[in-house]
């Protein structure tokens, strides 16, 4: 191997060191906005649950499941009968239909 | 470069090892790197990993975008059913009630929604078998609310009076945990509990740990079954800790026409987060009377013993006490003489929307009204969509 292939060999390998550093760090980026927004689902969910129970449970026994289409109409409903926030709502509506 | 001389071996030519060697790193680096990535995914979740980001970096989870798909809000029919059988003084009362609940949803910030009430109240008939009585039909609400903003909703039509916590939050038979109303109940609500006009209303946050709700409404004087309701205004304000979950308010109402009163009374709500436990009581004061309710209802899913019966059962107790006020209520509807009343009572939920229900109450009144009160009973919430809606 001549020197001149030596080099174009040794580009080709540092190409390739350089391409497979760029892929993990493309793909952890990707993951780590998806961690990120699986947090922030989670914590949406978890928030969403510990207003249900606060709020629903100040009155009535808590419903086990409610249908999706249903939600958005009762969670209105007891906007307004039961004083709830918008930010409570939003958040009750979110775990309701997970 | 001074390259040569690493990579050269003795022979001077460019040695195949440092080239495999060279080949061996980059495969090892792309090949290691996923592998200690997905490692990372693969790892249980450590404390430091599970911490939130700082504020500054941290998304509200409400300004996230919202992880579900957009809903079409439908109508909904809602109904309370009950079937009691109550005994006040060894008098035996079959009252069963059937109470319908629409809600019509129109667009992003409207709703109108409405509930009935057809309930009977049967005696033995002294002249033979069967037992006989009448029906009442009440218009409990019929009410068209726009939701103007975080901050605001505007109501307007016949609406449940907002006084204390009571007749708006806890009157339904399915909600209540006694069957039997608060003595203080028809104080400041009118003659059907209900009031005509316009009603503002709205919650929001003060501080992240406390919340603001308030209400205020303005009501004419109708004499038309079943829409009949007083002159007045009033306000409702009150603060809830989400923490601890402690609600307290107070709520002020006046009289436009008669004796042009006014009425005030306070409120208190907890449920303490360990326990099943459920707490409230109210106060309410007005020129025709005055008195208080407390009480408590612990459901026994704690219990060590027989968890899967005990999770179902729940005991109330509530205390309360009625004072008669300078003038006499017109309507009949507070007792005529000071009353005290406790009630001791055991729910069982088949589910949350169906329950066995049982009380017993010992009443103390002045001029020999010292009667016992037994309760036993059903009660049933039915919901259901009135159409598809639709997924987007």
């Amino acid at each position: 191997m001549s020197w001149r292939g030596f080099w174009r060999s040794s580009l080709l390998v540092f190409g390739l060191l350089a391409a497979g550093r760029l892929r993990p760090a493309a793909a952890q980026q990707a993951a780590s906005h998806g961690e990120a927004s699986d947090s922030a689902r989670q914590q949406l969910l978890d928030d969403g649950e510990n207003k249900f129970h606060a709020n629903c449970g100040r009155c009535h026994q808590p419903p086990h499941h409610l249908p999706p289409r249903l939600v958005m109409t009762v969670e209105r409903h007891m906007r307004v009968r039961a004083i709830l926030t918008e930010a409570d709502v939003k958040a009750i509506v979110a775990y309701l239909t997970q | 470069m001074r390259r040569v001389a690493i990579s050269v071996g003795k022979c001077g030519r460019p040695g195949w090892a440092a080239l495999l060697a060279l080949l061996a790193l980059c495969v090892a680096t792309t090949a290691s790197v996923p592998a200690v990535f997905a490692q990372q995914q693969d790892e249980p979740p450590t404390e430091s990993a599970t911490e939130p980001p700082p504020p500054e970096i941290q998304p509200s989870p409400l300004e996230a975008p919202m992880p579900t798909p957009a809903l079409t809000p439908v109508p909904v029919f809602s109904m309370g059913v009950a079937m009691v059988t109550a005994w006040q003084g060894g008098q035996p009362n079959l009252e069963p009630l059937v109470s319908p609940v629409g809600l019509i949803p129109i667009g992003q910030k409207w709703l109108v929604e409405g509930r009935g009430t057809f309930e009977s109240d049967l005696i033995p008939d002294p002249t033979g078998l069967g037992w006989k009585g009448y029906l009442e039909e009440e218009a409990d609400y019929v009410q068209v609310d726009y939701l103007a903003n975080k901050y605001v909703t505007f109501s307007f039509g016949r609406f449940l009076t907002p006084f204390g916590i009571f007749n708006e939050r806890l009157y339904p038979v399915w909600i209540r945990n006694l069957q039997s109303d608060p003595l203080i109940l028809p104080i400041s609500t009118g003659p059907s509990g209900a009031g005509t006009g316009a009603m503002l209303r709205g919650a929001f946050n003060l501080t992240p740990k406390a919340e603001l709700n308030y209400t205020t409404y303005f009501s004419t004087k109708l004499t038309t079954t079943p829409f009949d309701s007083d002159r007045e205004w009033g306000f409702r304000t009150g603060v809830y800790l989400p923490g601890p979950r402690v609600e307290f308010g107070a709520s002020f109402q006046h009289l436009l026409q008669a004796d042009r009163s006014n009425s005030f009374g306070f409120h208190f709500a907890w449920q303490p987060p360990p326990l099943p436990l459920d707490v409230r009581a109210e106060y309410a004061r007005s020129s025709n009377g005055s008195g208080y309710w407390v009480e408590g209802a612990y459901k026994l899913s704690q219990v060590p013993m027989w968890q899967n019966e005990m999770r179902h059962v729940q005991l109330v107790a509530r205390m309360q006490e009625y004072f008669r006020g300078e003038f006499e209520d017109e309507d009949g509807d507070l007792p005529a003489v000071n009353t005290k009343l406790f009630e001791f009572g055991m729910n069982y939920y088949f589910r949350d929307d169906i329950r066995f229900v049982s009380s017993y109450g010992r009443q103390f009144a002045a001029e020999g009204g010292n009667e016992n009160v037994w309760t036993v009973g059903v009660t049933y919430r039915l919901v259901m969509p009135v159409g598809h809606g639709d997924v987007r």
